[in-house]
């Protein structure tokens, strides 16, 4: 799986569980300062993420990743 | 102080008087902290503009909400930060960028948490320096501001207490909610309320400096965890007092004796922490308090009233108990009852019953109504020899609670004398404590307190309170002498000065020392014993050897040749049979000091307040009776004073039961010199003259023991 691929399914994934218009979901974009999640929609990226790629991440790690673009980073690792 | 006092003392102002906030992370759920600041700031009916800013909510209770703070086209004044402490520092990033000079970092999870946690709070230390921004906090719970020109309450407390003139300062965010419940029941009002957190930033000290300066403040309360820099702590409190007048109440925590236990000298092992903590808040005429009660018993005390101007008190009760209770109380606390005059007897002997007690403690007889409270406090309050008047109260059947409340507030409205009470009991009282309470005539339900509360304020008003400057310099001392002999033997790695070496560093620095010497042979005793003249003590020197009377290492009072030749031998033989590997150095050989008083002097390190010096009961005993009193270098004259008239052993000094009057002069000059040592040389990390002995008036005193123990990690500055 690319890079933009897996790009676009975390955006897709963010746009889902913080409700956002994807197309406002920048690569650079933190996901507290800049989209607003609040820690349970933390722990919700998290496990959408999880069903998206049919991963199982660090749930530790997983959440201390803070941006879009870290987020894309840190799943391909699990690919 | 720190380098960035100024700064704060500039951006302080917009923390409690902004014109404008922007709550940063604020969100819509109820019961959360973002949402719930927002909420209290909005119902506190606050003087000026809020701007809500939120990631993703467009409007937040009806006020347009902004994505970022540097949306916002309007200045702001203070931004409050409830994001996740994880993007504190984004949020801090754009106020600088902004212009925000003032901030409130409510968020936890900074150095409270440790390792990550650690590195957040440097990196927003460094972003307000950046921007010579000062912030509140983090991990608190917030700041409220009373005053109307204000009234900001930007914290999550459940409420807004009322206006007042009590300030109190906090570390800990959860005493903060519990206090303002307390002092809700109580109707205690409260000019500023500051939840300071991890202090990263703003400090307890540039607080006390800005609230030394605010009208709306007559006394300052604080509860500390820690100490992190005392003698900051301490000029900051002498500042406010001298300056303003305002007392500063300090209930601290944490008093464990970690840190003695581990000393290699009688001060180390006698002055805990603690012990310290107290001795540097008396020095500095800080108030401590042992609990919350206590506190505020005493700040009630100092708020509401003005303070007496003697100690002369008169006291009315309904109840003969109770009366006597407070006039042990009083008594014990240093208060006097005063003696009524001829015509205030006078007067309650025509208007009481005949069973009244007409003198002081007067007591108007279980019956009484209002109309007599009215007639005692109103002769009380006439007679000149009283300056403050105490109201008891129990309740009988006929006893008009409400109606004797209504009358003190009433009566005492028209002196300028201060007026305390205590309406003993709980359920029928309450009433009538409710309306002393909203008339602001401070209450104690024990009168025990009642009178320990107005001592507290007496004493305070009587005490000479100075910005500490008054520190005696002697300038005969040989600075250099003595950091040459200390630096030397840090280099060489040696655990302390043998007593030969302590006794050059003392006389560099003026303290009283006999000529000495150190033989390195028998014949060099003797020749020495001549040259010193007899009787005369030998004590042997080794770097192996910290207990020298332990080990037979000390002769005393030797009287001719014969006697030194003997003891050198003795001495000799006892340390190669006890401590075969003792590397000898010599013997130090000196006139024997005539007997007189021993008392010991001492100075610790301490990682808050530095030099502390101790002075007590000397000799062998000294951890028995703990006879000692403490102080913070540098000391005045009136300190090392006081600091002898602290103990016990003072009554010895001064001849007490037919026993020659010691030189306590020569005593106060030599706690100052050490005094001076201490604070010049940091090498010295623990010492002991033990003991000093004190000689006749006039006669002076002589070090007789002493040891220095080194610090080998600092260097003089």
């Amino acid at each position: 799986m690319d890079q933009k691929e897996v790009q676009e399914r975390v955006i897709k994934v963010v746009a889902k569980v913080l409700k956002m218009d994807s197309t406002a979901i920048a690569p650079e974009a933190n996901f507290i300062f800049d989209l607003g999640a609040d820690s349970m929609q933390s722990l919700e990226l998290v496990a959408g993420f999880e069903e998206e790629f049919g991963i199982e991440m660090d749930e530790d790690k997983a959440l201390s990743v803070q941006t879009v673009a870290d987020a894309v980073d840190f799943i391909k690792g699990y690919l | 102080m720190t380098s960035k006092s100024g700064i704060h003392e500039k951006n302080l102002e917009k923390i409690f008087y902004p014109d404008s906030v922007a709550i940063i992370g604020a969100n819509k759920v109820r019961g959360t902290v973002p949402h719930d600041i927002l909420d209290n700031i909005l119902k506190a009916d606050f003087n000026g503009i809020v701007f809500p800013v939120s990631p993703k909510e467009k409007f937040i209770a009806g006020i347009k909400a902004y994505k970022y703070v540097l949306d916002i086209e309007d200045p702001v004044d203070l931004a409050i930060l409830v994001f996740p402490a994880s993007v504190c520092h984004m949020a801090l990033e754009q106020c600088g960028q902004k212009g925000i000079k003032s901030a409130i970092i409510i968020s936890a999870g900074f150095k409270e948490v440790g390792g990550e946690g650690v590195e957040r709070e440097n990196q927003i230390k460094a972003i307000a320096d950046k921007y010579g921004l000062s912030f509140i906090g983090p991990n608190c719970l917030g700041v409220i501001n009373t005053d109307p020109q204000s009234r900001i309450n930007a914290s999550f407390a459940r409420k807004m207490p009322e206006e007042g003139s009590i300030a109190f300062l906090s570390q800990s965010g959860a005493l903060c909610t519990a206090v303002l419940d307390y002092a809700q029941a109580k109707h205690i009002g409260f000019s500023k309320f500051i939840s300071f957190g991890n202090k990263a930033d703003i400090s307890e000290i540039d607080l006390l400096y800005y609230l030394k300066d605010d009208p709306k403040t007559k006394v300052i309360l604080m509860y500390l965890e820690e100490v992190s820099n005392g003698n900051a702590l301490m000029k900051a409190a002498r500042d406010v007092i001298a300056g303003s007048g305002k007392p500063i109440l300090i209930l601290k925590s944490g008093r464990t004796s970690e840190g003695a236990s581990a000393a290699a000298s009688h001060t180390g092992s006698l002055a805990g922490s603690d012990e310290i903590c107290a001795a540097a808040f008396r020095q500095a005429g800080i108030i401590r308090c042992s609990d919350i009660e206590e506190m505020f018993n005493i700040a009630i005390a100092f708020a509401y009233q003005p303070p007496p101007n003697t100690n002369n008190i008169a006291i009315i009760t309904n109840a003969g108990g109770p009366g006597v209770l407070a006039t042990d109380a009083a008594i014990h606390d240093g208060l006097k009852l005063a003696t009524f005059a001829d015509k205030t007897t006078a007067i309650l002997k025509k208007n009481l019953p005949r069973t009244a007690n007409i003198n002081n403690p007067v007591d108007v007889i279980g019956d009484a109504r209002a109309d007599r409270y009215n007639i005692a406090l109103s002769a009380a309050f006439d007679d000149p020899a009283v300056e403050a008047v105490f109201v008891i109260l129990t309740p009988q059947s006929m006893t008009e609670i409400d109606l004797i409340a209504r009358e003190v507030a009433k009566v005492s409205s028209h002196y300028d004398k201060p007026v305390y009470a205590s309406f003993m009991g709980e359920a029928d009282v309450q009433e009538g404590i409710e309306v002393l309470q909203r008339n602001k005539i401070p209450h104690y339900p024990l009168p025990e307190d009642m009178c320990k509360a107005v001592a507290t304020v007496y004493k305070f008003h009587q005490e000479k309170h100075d910005a500490g400057d008054n520190i005696a310099s002697f300038d005969d001392v040989r600075i250099d002498n003595a950091r040459a002999i200390l630096e030397h033997a840090a280099a060489q790695n040696e655990p302390f000065l043998t007593e030969d070496t302590a006794l050059k560093v003392f006389a560099a620095y003026g303290l009283p020392v006999m000529e000495s010497y150190l033989a390195t042979n028998q014949e060099e005793a003797v020749q020495f014993a001549e040259k010193s003249s007899y009787p005369v003590v030998m004590k042997v020197m080794s770097q192996d050897i910290i207990h020298k009377y332990d080990l037979g290492g000390v002769a005393l009072d030797l009287k001719s040749a014969t006697e030194v030749e003997a003891a050198y031998n003795t001495m000799m033989n006892n340390i190669r049979t006890r401590q075969p590997d003792a590397n000898i150095k010599g013997v130090l050989v000196r006139k024997m000091i005539p007997k007189g008083q021993e008392v010991i002097l001492g100075v610790k390190r301490d990682p808050s307040f530095n030099s502390v010096l101790m002075f007590g009961l000397g000799g062998i005993f000294v951890e028995v009776f703990r006879d000692v009193s403490f102080r913070i270098a540098p000391v005045s004259e009136r300190e090392a004073c006081a600091m002898i008239d602290e103990t016990k052993s003072s009554a010895l000094l001064k001849g007490a039961r037919g026993q020659a009057i010691r030189d306590i002069p020569a005593v106060v000059e030599a706690i100052q010199r050490l005094s001076q040592l201490a604070c010049d040389c940091p090498q010295i990390k623990e010492l002991d003259i033990n003991p000093l002995i004190v000689l006749e008036e006039g006669r002076g005193c002589f070090v007789a023991d002493a040891k220095i123990m080194i610090n080998h990690t600092v260097k003089s500055s």
